[in-house]
């Protein structure tokens, strides 16, 4: 057996070279291989694997859109925030010809997405063509934290296409207030 | 020849690394860019994609290029495919995009942001070379959130290289996030003291291993800083550079364990053994499983022999064998447990789908026996990352699942549509042959020869009311009677001319307006039947079309139906796959704990029997001296 010295040098090089190994874990499916080196076939297969789910779920997506929501009857709501300083969303109720169709719940992530320029899809639909009216009620808090519930409301008439209408927040700086609009997107 | 970075895991690490701060990106905000959206589908993409949830982003849109809804940002959408795919995991598709824009595009910022993705996607597949290449076409300015990271990949891309210098230079001149820079150079740091520039790493290190470090994320990382740089402080015989570095990790941390034996070596190594069994006699009494502890299980009975307290030292040894044999025994039992292929399953049990994929980590094992184990497993990054993973796959596969339960109830949609189509179809048929649409227009036109006479020839009888023309017709028919031209009626013919004359009178007074009240009539009856035949169109058109539509749909399912399985299928095998590597990867791990404990038995029962000899040495020594 070694000495002592010897022996404790021996066990502090090795727990170095391990440390300086695991410094950083290791991620086996996160690592890429070598320039040199082909890239492992199961990665190409996950690839593959997702870029055919990927595609096949498009095609279900629109297949889903066209059946559910023809572009003769369909209507579409977003929810777009711009700057949004004055008014810290919470939720928002609407009403499509007096009926309610939807009551949504905003997250602090998707609200930050809606910050950021993200736009939510807010309703997707079927109306007849002709006129209809949608209300939108937007509750949240308002500037010095105040609960705040304001609406706005749109009548639209609607085509043969699509029809896409949005719901805006903005700040009105003059008064230091936020605002809601609601209109056709152009 | 290997090449001056190292081999393959040390570059794996500092891909990790840079893969933690990608995590970390969307914390990097400071005030948020903007973007003014001008086509609602493009941004509703954009708010799946801020929030990470790449898949739905992709999806969307894909099917939003393909319903040319989002012209107004083409160019945008199509540099965000190709991020959206390179964050997704498909690289190949990511590269041919920017590759793509790189080749059609003459727009220099789109350039320079398609060039910083390409720089990206070769970065992620290790083409460290090329990644600089790509990284140094970009000449302008990059939107702020690519701006803060192309240093981090630059440098990263150098160190992949071995151009640590260059790689420090980049990072020195970086006013990017404090997160980043610490990563960075914490990477850089451990690059450095792993090719033998221990003073160059050293200052990396102590760099990281000195800063404030406010979030739990950075206080893991400067303790991570401090072990590294404490063991190489050890490992080239510097004990009082290594304790100053090692005592700063936290006590309570999880990197506490490695740390007190380091403290114990570095007071080894300067002979200080009464000193280095304070922090292993700390060690001794924490969990087995940690390394530190095994070692500690070595290291106090050696203490105790260097300071000739060889009674201790034999009592150490003994509790650290019989610490060994629980220990593997309890090993055995947890390694059948993870072989029966339960474990994968039920660390998922509790498992929120919701949660995007970057987000995502397992933070919590199933309340068993086993959990001291899986707690170890699942602090192991190459564990997380195959089982986020194989939640990734379970995702599709649930996902394809979802797809193939609406496939089902739009089928049946379909046959219900067609069934309603078939019923309805006779009523509709009737109806149309009740409705003599030709007739009516005939009629109108009928209307309107009249009234243009009328007009044409002043016929102020022809608008007259019923009443009036019978009144009309009255007066005239009188006139026509045998006793009109006698003597005694000429006070009726008075009367006659009288009333005739009022009623000329009324008609002829009122023509121009009845002439124009028809014509009004006739302009409301023509958008009347412009109306019916509009909807006669439409029904004719839906008699035709509706089967058309109802079988171009069921041909559509019946297509994605078999593709549908197929890829089902593939996802299935890819899962089972997974979860096979995962099970192997806990099976072998807890092999490699029993391993090492029993290497350490082994040390144990031999430092053990060397203790014994040399007591029974001494002993016939001293008997044989005696005698």
């Amino acid at each position: 057996m070694c000495n002592k010295q010897p022996w404790m040098n021996c066990r502090v090089a090795g727990w170095c070279a391990a440390l300086m190994m695991l410094a950083l874990p290791l991620a086996a499916e996160t690592v890429a291989p070598p320039a040199d080196e082909p890239a492992p076939v199961l990665d190409e297969e996950v690839q593959d694997l997702k870029a055919q789910v990927l595609n096949l779920n498009h095609e279900l997506f629109l297949l889903e859109e066209e059946l559910l929501f023809p572009a003769n009857t369909q209507v579409a709501v977003f929810l777009s925030m711009d700057i949004g300083e004055y008014f810290d969303l919470d939720s928002v109720q609407l009403k499509l010809d007096g009926k309610k169709v939807s009551n949504y719940l905003y997250t602090k992530r998707e609200v930050s997405a809606l910050h950021r320029g993200g736009v939510h899809q807010l309703f997707l639909g079927n109306v007849k063509t002709g006129e209809h009216e949608l209300v939108a009620v937007f509750t949240g808090l308002g500037p010095q934290g105040r609960q705040y519930r304001r609406g706005a409301s749109l009548n639209f008439k609607k085509d043969i296409g699509a029809k896409f209408v949005e719901l805006q927040i903005t700040d009105r700086e003059i008064k230091q207030q936020p605002e809601f609009f609601v209109r056709e997107w152009e | 020849m290997r090449s001056p970075w190292g081999d393959r895991r040390a570059r794996a690490a500092a891909i990790l690394a840079a893969a933690l701060l990608l995590v970390a990106a969307p914390g990097w905000a400071g005030k948020p860019e903007r973007l003014v959206v001008q086509d609602p589908h493009y941004g509703e993409v954009l708010f799946h994609f801020y929030q990470k949830d790449d898949f739905t982003a992709l999806t969307h849109l894909m099917a939003a290029q393909a319903q040319s809804r989002v012209s107004n940002h083409e160019l945008d959408a199509e540099l965000l495919l190709g991020g959206l795919n390179l964050e997704y995991g498909q690289h190949r598709e990511a590269g041919r995009i920017f590759n793509r824009l790189l080749a059609q595009v003459d727009d220099p910022a789109i350039r320079d942001r398609a060039w910083f993705y390409l720089g990206k996607v070769r970065y992620q597949r290790a083409h460290f070379a090329e990644a600089e290449d790509a990284l140094r076409q970009v000449g302008g300015k990059l939107p702020r959130s690519l701006a803060a990271e192309y240093p981090l990949l630059m440098s990263q891309s150098l160190m992949g290289q071995g151009r640590y210098d260059d790689a420090a230079a980049v990072l020195d001149g970086w006013k990017g996030p404090a997160d980043w820079t610490a990563f960075a150079r914490f990477n850089l740091g451990v690059a450095q003291v792993r090719s033998e520039d221990l003073q160059a790493g050293a200052r990396a290190l102590n760099r990281v291993g000195k800063m404030s470090a406010p979030t739990p994320e950075l206080k893991s990382l400067r303790d991570k800083a401090n072990l590294a740089l404490g063991y190489a402080w050890l490992q080239v015989n510097d004990p009082e550079a290594a304790r100053e570095a090692l005592e700063r990790v936290r006590v309570l941390g999880p990197f506490s364990n490695k740390a007190l034996l380091g403290v114990g070596w570095a007071d080894a190594l300067q002979a200080e053994y009464r000193r280095a069994l304070v922090p292993w006699l700390e060690l001794r009494d924490r969990d087995l499983l940690d390394s530190a502890v095994q070692e500690s299980l070595l290291a106090v009975p050696f203490a105790y022999g260097s300071l000739d307290a060889h009674g201790s030292a034999v009592d150490a040894y003994l509790a650290a064998l019989g610490a060994f044999d629980a220990e593997i025994f309890r090993l055995d039992i947890a390694i059948d447990r993870a072989r029966s292929g339960e474990l994968v399953p039920a660390l998922l049990d509790a498992d929120d789908p919701e949660i995007a994929r970057w987000y995502w980590q397992l933070n919590a094992v199933p309340s068993s026996e086993d959990a001291r184990y899986l707690y170890h497993l699942v602090a192991d990054h190459r564990f997380q990352d195959g089982l986020r993973n194989y939640r990734d796959l379970l995702a599709l596969y649930n996902h394809l699942d979802d797809w193939k339960e609406k496939l089902g109830a739009y089928q049946d949609m379909l046959d219900t549509r067609a069934q309603a189509y078939a019923e309805r179809m006779p009523s509709v048929e009737a109806h149309l042959a009740d409705v003599n649409l030709e007739a009516m227009h005939a009629r109108r036109d009928d209307m309107v020869t009249r009234l243009d006479q009328i007009e044409a020839t002043r016929d102020i009888a022809g608008l007259a009311d019923a009443t009036e023309r019978q009144q009309w017709e009255l007066l005239t028919e009188l006139e026509q009677s045998p006793a009109w031209s006698h003597p005694g009626a000429a006070e009726a013919r008075d009367k006659q001319r009288v009333l005739k004359g009022l009623l000329q009178w009324k008609l002829d007074r009122e023509f121009r307006r009845r002439l124009w009240q028809q014509r009004r009539e006739i302009a409301s009856l023509d958008a009347a039947l412009a109306e019916a035949d509009r909807r006669a169109a439409d029904v004719y058109a839906a008699r035709e079309e509706i089967p058309v539509e109802l079988d171009a749909y069921r041909e559509r399912i019946a297509a994605l139906r078999p593709r549908l399985e197929s890829v089902q299928g593939g996802v299935m095998v890819a899962l089972g796959g997974q979860e096979a590597a995962l099970q192997l990867f806990a099976v072998r791990e807890l092999e490699a704990q029993k391993e090492r404990m029993a290497t350490y038995r082994i040390q144990a029962r031999f430092a053990l029997a060397t203790i014994y000899d040399r007591a029974s040495g001494t002993v016939a020594d001293r008997g044989s001296a005696d005698q």
